[in-house]
């Protein structure tokens, strides 16, 4: 079963349910929302959205709450005060250690 | 129902038509022409008789009624939104996820239903009932319409709706007995709204009065059954035998037709209330812990005691919140949940619009593959490997805890965790869980990344090696070094939990050498004393590294790193590119709120010293006046003094310590007071009073208003 492969990020962006972070896709769409939920893929939903770039995406204008699939995301924009670094680099460290067992 | 093809769906149709012409009640459906030649006036052709619009009416009113019972209910969960809610927290699951009979089945099995049929539908009649002359264009346009759509009929209000109505009542004043608060239903409120409105309808109410006996408890309960149901479309049979509806026995037939046309043909204005009505009775509230749904998985057991995943409850009657909770199955961790609840109390309502494309999957559905992702998820160590989630918000609960209450050391309130589960340790490649298509997702290799870290020792003697290459080595050491500390800051963790008198002595004895060994490795062999930790000390990493291992070293070692950093202060100062030199800072406090009198002096004589290229101490002091660091050091080392001075405690001073502690007051103030100082990281209160008793009135309020102005508050409340 896949449990502990990768589950660091997993463990981190629960971490950030409830935050208002801004999702960059691969097709260069941004997305800004709040996080309301993440599974073990990174498959992202978002709550309340808004396209950030203004409205080059008008059919986006009327949708509220999405689902991204985690492989379509490029990078994930996070408050940084929400986020403790020093705690992420010792997660990488154990996760490290994880693996090599 | 994806499942259907066309060409199903005519043939299990055109059984049903065949089906219908073996029973003896009026025709309201033209046969389906054998040949196309044969039209309308011929006898075997298609007909309408007596029967006509009313009665096609009629007829489609029951098959949406009894549609509605087998689909409506699917569509039951009240979530609004397209998001798999908490709304159903309370599902009782079956073995088998909610899934479709088998359809192929079907076509071989409607025969059967012939027999048995009850004509409840209306159906044609033999050929040679059949009408002729105007019907027959009607039946033409008729049959050729989609077999599959039930036909639109306008006049007057379906059965349906005011069967909706009567199931809005009914549910309403039935969940009114019961906690609301136990339910996170936007949709709620907005029933009971509908619900006013639609009994002020006296059409409705009529309807209600002559059903409500019979209908109103029985509708209810047929839905109750949740335990033994696969669902609704599994358990037809047995669910709807009681209904006043009569049976539907053909109800497999019935079930090819697809729900989506129903969906669509109905007004919005009815769907909404019934589909999240339809949603209100369908879960409950259990007074016992709901079975979780376990699909079968080839190798997981599940120990004995293993408490169950208890659904998700939220806590309060919040009802329509623009950020609802991930879903019923996930469990966060009480900080977290409080975190989330404020925010939802915060934030302002707002009016949810209507989503057509939403309960396309069944609540339970949803919790099924919900939880068919978190069995995957589930760990006998979530400390470890949910440990960033885990430890991200213990901390913001300690320190939250410490500033409500000012203590350290509260007890930490029992935590939600993952349940217990037994796993085996054999590796299975390709796992398959039953009732998914495809396999799951497992990992085929454990650490691809260990050949990167198999990095060739190019040349084993120091000189030959480029700085790059050296800054890798130091970096490389001192990650190997932060898996030994967070090995001994684990240990440090469970030293607070009881442990037996043996356990604990053994473990510090393990945490002692693994410090001793993290000690002696940072220092670098082949340089001088005092130097050989400059390597680790210069990057960032090293830094953070010694600042978490400073509490664990015993005093003296402690003493020797902070003479160390003190005597080297230029250099750190000048090479602090990232300004990471401040992570020191709170662990050599502590160390310097140890010191002895005797050994303040030995670290402020650094201080005072000149560098080796220049004549006058006061170089070095600038410099330091212009880093934070150095500034909060010096403050911190000159508070310490004047805190040892001023208590009782017997200093046993050395030969001259007195004379180079007040060499070093006079000499640091005329500095302070000359040059423009950052803000320190702390700046304790007693250094004014220091300065007052050695110093003259003016220069102290130089001093005074240089310090304040960089700091922006009193140094000493006047």
């Amino acid at each position: 079963m896949c449990i502990s492969v990768l589950q660091l990020f997993y463990s981190f962006f629960k971490s950030l349910v409830g935050k208002d972070v801004v999702v960059e896709l691969k097709n260069d769409l941004s997305i800004c929302g709040t996080l309301h939920s993440v599974d073990q893929y990174l498959n992202i939903k978002l709550t309340d959205i808004s396209v950030t770039d203004p409205e080059k995406y008008p059919h986006m204008l009327s949708v509220k709450n999405c689902f991204i699939r985690g492989s379509v995301v490029r990078y994930v924009q996070l408050p940084a005060d929400e986020v403790d670094t020093q705690l992420l680099q010792d997660a990488a460290r154990k996760e490290a250690l994880q693996q090599k067992q | 129902m994806a499942v259907l093809s066309t060409a199903d769906v005519t043939l299990v149709f055109s059984s049903l038509c065949t089906f219908f012409q073996e029973t003896e009640t009026a025709v309201s459906q033209p046969q389906w022409p054998e040949n196309g030649g044969q039209w309308s006036d011929e006898e075997g052709g298609a007909g309408m008789d007596e029967c006509g619009l009313a009665e096609m009416a009629e007829e489609d009113e029951e098959i949406d009624i009894y549609n509605n019972e087998t689909f409506g209910m699917d569509m039951d969960t009240e979530v609004v939104d397209t998001e798999g809610d908490p709304t159903n927290p309370l599902f009782q699951f079956g073995e088998k996820p909610p899934a479709l009979p088998a359809l192929p089945s079907l076509s071989p099995s409607s025969p059967p239903f012939s027999p048995r049929a009850r004509p409840q539908l209306r159906v044609q009649g033999p050929p040679g009932r059949r009408g002729r002359g105007q019907r027959g264009g009607q039946a033409m346009a008729q049959m050729f319409e989609d077999p599959a759509v039930v036909r639109t009929v306008e006049g007057r209000p379906s059965l349906q709706s005011l069967d909706s109505a009567i199931v809005d009542v009914g549910s309403v004043s039935y969940w009114d007995d019961l906690d609301p608060d136990a339910w996170m239903l936007s949709s709620y409120e907005r029933t009971r709204h509908a619900s006013g409105s639609v009994l002020q309808d006296p059409a409705i109410v009529c309807v209600m009065d002559s059903h409500a006996p019979g209908r109103g408890p029985n509708y209810l309960d047929s839905h109750y059954p949740f335990s033994n149901s696969s669902g609704r479309r599994g358990g037809l049979r047995g669910s709807y035998s009681n209904r006043p509806f009569g049976q539907r026995c053909p109800s497999q037939i019935n079930t090819m037709l697809p729900s989506s046309p129903i969906v669509s043909r109905r007004p919005f204005t009815t769907q909404q209330p019934y589909n999240q009505v339809g949603g209100l009775p369908s879960p409950r509230p259990c007074p016992s812990t709901p079975q979780p749904l376990t699909p079968k998985m080839m190798q997981l057991r599940f120990g004995a005691n293993s408490p169950r995943p208890s659904p998700f409850y939220s806590p309060s009657s919040n009802r329509v919140q623009r950020f609802r909770f991930p879903g019923p199955v996930t469990q966060l961790h009480p900080q977290h949940r409080r975190l989330l609840s404020q925010r939802q109390q915060r934030s302002q309502r707002k009016p949810d619009s209507w989503d057509p494309y939403c309960n396309l999957m069944s609540a339970k559905e949803k919790e099924w593959i919900i939880r068919l992702q978190m069995i995957q998820l589930q760990s006998e160590n979530p400390h470890l490997d949910d440990y960033y989630y885990q430890e991200y918000y213990r901390r913001m609960e300690a320190k939250l805890a410490e500033e409500e209450l000012g203590m350290r050391g509260k007890r930490e309130p029992p935590k939600l965790t993952t349940p217990y589960v037994t796993k085996m340790d054999s590796y299975t490649p390709v796992v398959h869980i039953e009732g998914s298509l495809g396999q799951v997702a497992v990992s085929t290799c454990f650490s691809p990344r260990r050949a990167i870290n198999a990095v060739a020792a190019h040349c084993p003697h120091e000189e030959l090696k480029d700085i790059r290459q050296q800054r890798l080595d130091v970096l490389k050491k001192i990650e190997k070094l932060f898996m030994v500390l967070l090995e001994v800051e684990e240990g440090q963790r469970m030293k607070a939990q009881v442990l037996g008198e043996g356990e604990e002595k053994g473990l510090m004895e393990k945490t002692e050498i693994k410090v001793e060994y993290i000690y002696s490795q940072l220092q670098h062999p082949d340089l001088e004393a005092e130097e050989e930790f400059l390597p680790c000390l210069l990057v960032s990493k090293g830094k953070q590294l010694l600042a978490r291992l400073l509490p664990f070293l015993s005093h003296d070692a402690a003493l020797k790193v902070l003479s160390m950093v003190t005597s080297h202060l230029p250099v750190l100062m000048s090479r602090d590119s990232d300004e990471s030199l401040p992570v020191l800072y709170p662990s050599l406090r502590i160390v310097i709120g140890g010191m002895t009198f005797s050994q303040l002096i030995g670290v402020l004589k650094d201080f005072t010293a000149s560098l080796p290229d220049s004549s006058d101490g006061s170089v070095c002091l600038s410099l330091v006046c212009q880093s934070k660091f150095g500034l909060s050091l010096l403050y911190a080392l000159l508070s310490q003094g004047e805190r040892l001075l001023s208590s009782d405690v017997p200093l046993e001073p050395s030969i001259g310590d007195f004379e180079t502690w007040t060499d070093t007051v006079f000499l640091v103030a005329s500095q302070l007071s000359q040059s423009a100082l950052v803000e320190p990281l702390l700046l304790p209160s007693n250094l004014l009073t220091l300065f007052c008793r050695y110093l003259d009135k003016r220069t102290i309020h130089q001093l005074k208003s240089n310090m304040e102005s960089a700091t922006g508050y009193l140094a000493l409340p006047s």
